[in-house]
Order: structure tokens, then sequence, then C-alpha cells
């Protein structure tokens, strides 16, 4: 494999990625290596105010975003991010502080910096999808996971809001299954690709919850899927750290392992278990891995 | 020695509460050249003009300047009265200290002394005014409809009917457009091809109309009066003079497979078709991207079959250039498609009502032909995708109308009275079936409408839901419509049978590159616009188009038919003289001058440049010249501004008249 151009980006793991989404951190840095993508974390990075924080202050929130941005201009290429929630605060922020000149020159009295307003931040499926492309990724697939039936599940924020130039289509996005497609798995249609499971409510309503997650998780039960991929600390919390809760609550079993993107296009290009932290998952995917072959 | 009169308004109060006009009137009257100059309440009034008139006698007056509202609103008033006194016409000019002034303006002191400035530059304007003659330009009285739909067969027949010839054009084999696809129509429910199919016969055996139906607007050339419309008749590949309309050819044609357009894809046809038993002109046409013969060369079945030997493999489009006065246009209306948008695409699709992928949500016009006694079911409402009877329905209102996120921001105007009529058909049909209504408003003005609207819900039982869906996914059999009601303040689930979208009205396909053709202009959305929203409603800009219909916007019925007879009417009035009078204000060339490099024709929006060539005594030629016909100028000066010679002069806008404005500041 040659690759085209060299390709490094600044890093932007976001809170969730040093704490309870360790393994999507950990399996990001590896599959890139795998790649050979670099990775430069933006150092002294903080917290984006991710989904609170623009209910409460917008300046505020603002202000977070575009300070993240004003020290990842440190350092050489293009930002990228994991979790969808910083992702859709970043792209926000610079299209609000874009249309407005008030609200820029606010937070720029606050930040005491010019905003970066045309500094690319890329979620990292655009990253796999565009920057490196699906051809180069078929290339780099050694173990292709023939035979999974994922559900890519992209939750609310990955497109989204919608007048902000995004990802993908807004509402029939196709990234997720192009990306797996070329991972050589099956992508399943179901109808909850895009339904929220909650968000940030984990805490504080539990029960929307379990109620919001279960559906997704029926739907990518009925629709044949043997597991759930996701680009979201969030949505994973939710699926995946919830799902024991939902399935006592429905008296229902599902056993779904819910994946990060990283993880699973990792297995193709032939990483193992210990470098894409599947041990941190709660549902166990092992049994399934086993039985389909890829580990 | 200019005697020139000055005459400032005070429009009620909208200029003297903010300009001194007495103060401006002492001022102006002091300028060299002025006569006499007063002030008045309301100088466009019977009074004021007397007033206007009865100056230019006793004080003889060479010149007027009215300094009152935009000339756009009373110019033509004004240089009537001055005519009616004695005077050329185009020796009045109006200054604006309305609009220019007192309107944009708080502080009367600065508003004063702006409004005796822009007064005193058309005093100088005024003494360089020439007297311009009227033009007269003769007239053809026949006109063009393009648009076979109510719209055009309406303007037709009542031109038609006043004894003019007319000449129909309809791009699709047969005339009927979107009304002959309807079931019932509201508020009357009464059967839409019942009262449209007779008027489409009455437009065919019309002696006074010329019908093409399988023809487009190639190309027009001239103005108002005297049009040249080129039409392409589209090879038909049948004869129309000796098909007998016995349609066995369509009954041998081996491809049955075509999707039927007009009954929105639900049933098939063969590739020599009509597009519904009703069409007018019953003479099929062979659809030739689809049709074998065309395509491999094989086959040939039609011809053989028929009997008075129609059929024409060799047929080919013909161009005809027919001389007429008036243009109506009535290219009316397209459905919006739920299809996902391409990228870029200002318009944004509805992916999340599944993209048209799942088989039983369908649009408004698809369920009128399911309603439709005509219609592929015979007019029992079953399900595309397996036959059934859905037993319960959501219909879904405002799919792309009035979402300014999705890119169309304007009401569609017919969907919540047709929806309600679905669902009044729907329960006449289903009894034991429920039907629900998604909706953001009702909005039902119009005779009749209200009611209708409100025995949808009390008689026949429609379930109305204020509020929008989200998102529809198929689960089973059945679509899961998720959706809230905002009244109530909950989320509303529904499993439905099957989902009707009341889709946004759009203009149609090419209405833009026919719009170029013409000369006459277009919104953002591709609407044609009007010269003027409430007084001058079916005519455009440009003189002698008359618009028709839902190409200017979405319309129902009742409105697009008063609206034809309206342009219609219009169309008359232009054919009741035998000449035209024009403006003179017309661009003129300085034939010594011009050193005929034709830029002016390269700019001319109206294409009014000519070559002109000059001769000395003994015939050689000296060169060649523009010319502009004053009948086709539209006095807009973009030749005068592009001369490099500084030879086309736009009477009534001359760089002596500007120059002598700039230098009165």
């Amino acid at each position: 494999m040659t690759p085209k151009k060299a390709l490094n980006y600044a890093y932007y793991p976001g809170c969730s990625l040093h704490a309870s989404a360790g393994e999507y951190d950990l399996s990001t840095r590896e599959l890139f290596k795998k790649l050979d993508i670099g990775l430069t974390e933006v150092p002294d990075w903080f917290c984006c105010g991710a989904t609170p924080a623009h209910n409460v202050d917008e300046l505020l929130s603002l202000s977070l975003c575009a300070k993240n941005l004003e020290l990842a201009e440190q350092v050489e290429g293009d930002l990228a991010v994991a979790c969808a929630a910083c992702f859709s605060r970043l792209k926000t922020a610079q299209h609000v502080l874009a249309e407005s000149d008030i609200k820029r020159r606010q937070v720029e009295k606050a930040i005491d910096a010019p905003v970066p307003l045309t500094s690319n931040v890329k979620h990292l499926l655009d990253i796999l999808a565009r920057d490196l492309g699906l051809e180069q990724l078929e290339q780099a697939v050694t173990k292709p996971l023939a035979g999974l039936k994922v559900a890519c599940y992209y939750g609310c924020l990955l497109t989204r809001p919608t007048d902000v130039p995004n990802l993908d289509c807004v509402e029939a996005p196709t990234i997720m299954e192009d990306i797996l497609k070329a991972a050589g798995a099956e992508t399943v249609a179901w109808s909850h690709r895009m339904e929220c499971c909650g968000a940030n409510f984990t805490l504080s309503r539990p029960g929307v919850v379990i109620q919001l997650s279960h559906a997704i998780l029926d739907s990518a039960k009925e629709a044949g899927a043997d597991c759930i991929m996701v680009a979201c600390p969030l949505c994973h919390g939710n699926l995946d750290i919830r799902q024991k809760e939902i399935e006592g609550v429905y008296n229902t079993e599902y056993a779904m392992p819910v994946f990060y993107i990283t993880q699973l296009v990792g297995l193709a290009t032939g990483l193992g278990a210990d470098k894409l932290g599947l041990d941190a998952l709660i549902v166990n995917p092992m049994p399934l891995l086993k039985e389909k072959g890829l580990v | 020695m200019s005697r020139i009169g000055v005459f400032i308004c005070h429009c009620g109060e909208n200029i003297s509460r903010t300009v001194d006009v007495e103060r401006v009137a002492a001022q102006v009257g002091t300028l060299p050249g002025v006569a006499f100059s007063t002030d008045y309440k309301y100088m466009c009034s019977d009074p004021g003009q007397g007033l206007l008139k009865k100056a230019i006698q006793e004080q003889r007056l060479s010149h007027v300047v009215v300094a009152a509202c935009s000339p756009r609103m009373h110019e033509k008033t004004f240089r009537k009265a001055v005519e009616s006194a004695g005077l050329n016409p185009f020796l009045c000019e109006m200054a604006n200290i309305r609009e220019h002034c007192s309107w944009v303006h708080e502080d009367r002191e600065e508003a004063t002394r702006k409004a005796i400035e822009i007064v005193g530059m058309m005093v100088e304007r005024v003494k360089k005014n020439r007297v311009l003659p009227t033009i007269t330009v003769p007239v053809t009285k026949r006109s063009l409809v393009i648009g076979g739909g109510i719209a055009g067969i309406q303007a037709a027949l009542d031109i038609a009917d006043c004894g003019h010839e007319v000449v129909l054009v309809e791009r699709e084999p047969s005339i009927g457009g979107h009304m002959a696809q309807l079931s019932e129509t509201f508020p009357t429910l009464d059967c839409s091809q019942c009262i449209m199919t007779p008027k489409m016969v009455d437009v065919a055996n019309h002696p006074k109309i010329k019908l093409y139906t399988y023809a487009e607007i190639e190309h027009v050339e001239g103005y108002i009066g005297n049009f040249q419309v080129t039409v392409r008749k589209k090879a038909r590949s049948v004869d129309e003079d000796k098909c007998t309309g016995c349609g066995v050819c369509m009954t041998k044609c081996p491809q049955k497979k075509i999707p039927n357009t007009f009954d929105r894809n639900l049933g098939m046809r063969p590739a020599i078709y009509v597009p519904f038993p009703q069409a007018v002109p019953n003479t099929p046409v062979i659809d030739r991207e689809n049709c074998t013969k065309f395509k491999t060369g094989k086959c040939g079945v039609c011809q053989k079959v028929c009997g008075p030997g129609a059929v024409d493999y060799e047929q080919e489009d013909q161009l005809i250039v027919e001389p007429v006065g008036a243009i109506v246009v009535a290219t009316g209306f397209d459905l919006y498609s739920i299809e996902e948008k391409p990228k870029g695409s200002p318009i944004k699709g509805y992916g999340e009502f599944g993209h048209g992928k799942i088989p039983d949500v369908i649009d408004g016009m698809t369920f009128e032909r399911l309603a439709s006694a005509s219609g592929p079911t015979g007019g029992k409402i079953l399900r595309p995708s397996d036959g059934r009877e859905p037993k319960q329905i959501v219909f879904i209102q405002c799919v792309g109308s009035r979402a300014r996120e999705k890119g169309i921001s304007y009401c569609s105007k017919i969907c919540c009275m047709y929806t309600a009529k679905h669902t009044m058909l729907y329960h006449h049909k289903v009894h034991d079936g429920q039907a629900y209504v998604f909706f953001m408003d009702a909005r039902t003005p119009g005779k009749s409408y209200d009611e209708f609207w409100r025995r949808s819900i009390e008689e026949e039982e429609a379930v109305y839901i204020r509020g929008m869906v989200s998102r529809l996914y198929q689960k089973g059999d059945k679509i899961v419509v998720m959706g809230s009601d905002i009244a109530v303040g909950v989320q509303v689930e529904i499993e439905a049978d099957m989902v009707v979208l009341a889709t946004a009205v759009q203009p149609q396909k090419g209405a833009d590159t026919l719009a170029q053709k013409l000369g006459i202009s277009y919104d953002k959305y591709h609407f044609y616009s009007e010269a003027h929203a409430k007084l001058r409603p079916v005519e455009c800009a440009t003189a002698g188009i008359y618009l028709a219909g839902a190409c200017q916007g979405p319309k129902d019925i009742p409105d697009t038919v008063s609206q034809a007879s309206a342009a219609a009417a219009k169309v008359m009035t232009l054919f009741a003289k035998d000449k035209l009078e024009r403006e003179p204000i017309v661009a003129k060339v300085r034939e010594a001058g011009c050193v005929g490099c034709f830029y002016c024709q390269k700019v001319c929006p109206y294409g009014a440049v000519e070559e002109k060539e000059i001769r000395d005594r003994q015939g050689n030629l000296v060169k060649v010249v523009a010319y502009v016909n004053p009948g086709v100028c539209g006095g807009c000066g973009t030749c005068q501004a592009t001369c490099p010679s500084k030879s086309v002069e736009l009477d009534g806008y001359t760089d002596e008249q500007i120059v002598a404005m700039i230098e009165a500041l």
C-alpha cells in the first residue's frame, strides 16, 4: 500500500475518551497508527462544554469551543475529533461565530485571541471515508469482517444541527455503512439509525434513556443485526452500559455488543483485541466475534 | 427662455409632515426659468390636476415639474394632464420627494433642503427635454397560449369565443394538464374529468383554435402586437390526419411494461400510447425512448396492424412559425418530489420520510389516481405494495411547503383543501377505515372552503393532529409514523397501512428556460413574476405577455380559471385597437458617430438593434451602423451605457439631461 500523501491531524479526544470511553481513544490511536495516519494530541485541550453548556450559557459554550480551536492551531493538520458531541459543538461554534460578528467579537474578547473560523474540523468518519478514502481503507483490510451483520447507529449529533455544514446528508447519511462495507462487513437496513438514545440524560432522566435506547436495540435486533456500531461515547454509554438494565425493565434479552467504529475497522485491519480495548465493553463481544471467526 | 411650472404635492401628510412644502415652492420659484410654482394637498386629485392645467394655460408654461411621489405611481397621470392642457406629455417630469425624501428622513430642515435640491435638479433636466412623438405599432390579432391545462384551455376558449384566432401549444401528447389527473375536486366533490373533458373537446373543435399537442416553444421574437413564435412540433410517429383513434396499435404493442406517468407510475402502458382514454387529441404517440422499433429496429407491429396506415417511423420534428400579437403563459405547476435531492440543491429532500423507498408512502397526486374511477385500481383505494385496502391512513401536510430549512418557504395553498378532500374520498370508499392528518395550520380561505374542511372532521371523522412528523419507518407491513401533537404536548406514534404526503407545489420543470425565451422575469423559485402584485396581476413586465394559473404561484382551480379569463380579457383589450400606442422612450443612434462595433446589439436584452447600411449617392457602401427598432426597444438604456463612441442616446434620458441634473447640485 502506498499512501497518497502523509496524513497528519491534530487530535481532540474530548473528556469521555479520557474517561468512560478509554477504549474508543485506545482503538483510535491504534487504528490510525496502523493506517499510517499521524495524530498529535492538542496540548492543554479542555472540555468543549459538550451538550449541556449551550443550554445554560451560549457565550460560555462558544468560548470553550473557540479556545479549543485556537489551541489546536498549534498543531499542524486538520482537527480530528472522535466524539460526536464534541464534533457537533465545535462545528456549530465555528458556524455561529462566522455568521455573527457580534458574538465573534464577544468570544474573541473572552478568549483574548482570534477565533480560527476556517480551520477544518473533521470527525474520524470523515477522515477514514474521505481523507484516507474508501479504496485505501479497503486495501488496508487484512481480515474482512465477513458475515458480521452490523447496525450502523448515527444518533443525533453526527449530522446535526441541520443548518451547520456537516458530515453527511442530514436525514439519510451513508458514511458509516460505506466504511463498514469497505471493512468487509454486512450492514443492515434498520429504522432507528438516527433516533436519539437519550444522550446525556443518562444520569438526570434515566427513564427517558431506557425507553429510547430500548427502541433502538429492539429495532436493530428486529433488522437481524449481530451488533451495533457507534461513533459517540454518549450513545455507547446508553446502549452498552445500560443494556442489562434495559433488558431487565423490558424483560427481554439482546446480548447485542456495541462497538466503536475504530474497534470494528481495527479488527478488519488485523489489530488484536487487546489493542482495541474490546475487554472494556460491558456486553461481551467475544462470543460473537469467535462465532464469526474474527478473533 | 423656458417658462417652467413647478407643482409641489403634500401627498396628504406623506410629504408635508417632513418637508416644508411651502418653502420648497417659494425657493424653487426663484430658480432661473421657473415661471410659476405652487403647492397643493393632493396634486393627483381632480382639483389638483385642474390647478395644473389652469396654470399651464394661464401662465403659458413650456415645461412642467411635479414634485410628488414616485414616477412609477403617477407619471402617467400627470403626463396625461399636461397633454390635455396642450403640451407634449414628455415635457413633464416628476421629482420624487416622497420615497426619495420625506419617507426616508426625519429631520424637517434637512429633508426640506434635500427636497429643494431634488426639485432643482429636475428643473434643470426638464429644460433639456425634447418634444417626443408617440410611437404607434400595428397589432396582429392572434394570440398564443402556452400550456393546455385548465388555465390555458380557459384562456384559449375565452379569446376564441371573442372571434380572435388562438394557437394553443401543449408539451404533452394530450391537453388536460393536472386537472385531468384529479379524481374529484373541492369544495363540491364533482368529478374532475366530467367538468374538464367537455372543455377539452371544445378546444379541439373550436374553429378559431389551432391546437398543437406534443409541441414546445422553440423561439420567440418580436414585441407586443408583433411576435413571431417558432413552435417545435415533436415527431409523434403517427399521422394525425390519417389516425382514427381506434387503438389497435396500443393493444398489439408487444412492449407493455413502461411505467404510466399519467397514473404516477402505478400502472403500465405500451410504447405507442395515449396518456389516458379521454385524451384530446385521441391520437397515439410513440415513446421513442422505450419503443423496440426505435431501439433495435426490430418490431414494427403497430405499423402492420394500423388499418389507415397512420404509423410513420420516419416522421421528424416540424418547426412552425406563428405570428401572434399576444402571448398567454399557462404552463402550470409540478409537484415537489419526495425523493432525496442532489447535493448542492438549495431544496433538501425528505430522507426521513423514506426517500420514496417505502412503497406505501405516496404523494397526493398518486392518491388522486388511486381514487379516480379511471385510475389504475378503478377507484379503489389499495396499497401499491400488496393491493390490500389500508385501514389506517396518515396524511402529512406541508411536505416541502413552508419549510425554510428544507428550501421552500412559501405556502402551497391547495394542500389543506386537497387533503381534506382525500380524507373524505377515503372515508366514502373505506367505511371502516380511519384517516389521520398531521397539520401545521389549516389554511382554507375561499368560498365554501372552511365549511368543507370542517366537514372532513365533523362528518367524515378525519382525526386532525396539530404537529409535524419527524420520521416514518417500515415495521413489518406497517409504516410507523412518529409525530408530535403540540395541542396536547405529547409524542404520537401511529401504525399506518399507508401514508399520503401533501407535497409542495413547484413550477414546471424548464420554467426558467421558457421565461428566458419569452424575456419575462421569474422569482427565486422560478414562478413567473407579474407586473404588479395587486394592480396588474395577470400581466408580465414584458408588454404583450400575460400569465394564467399556477405558473405564477400555487393556485386552486377556481382561482386559475378566474385568472385565465382575466388574462384573456387583457388580450382582448389589446386587440380592441387596430394600432398600439407606445411610449417614445426609445434609443436612437447618431449615425455619424456610430463606428459599427455593435456592442449595443450584443447587450440589448430586447433584440432591438439591427444593422443598417449607409451608402453614398453612387450606391457604394460607406459603412454599416446600428439601428434601433423603436417598436422593439424597451427603453432600458443598456446600449447607451455600452456605446464606446457615445452614439446611442435614450430619448428622455440623454446625456445632456443627466449632466444638467448633476450640475444643478
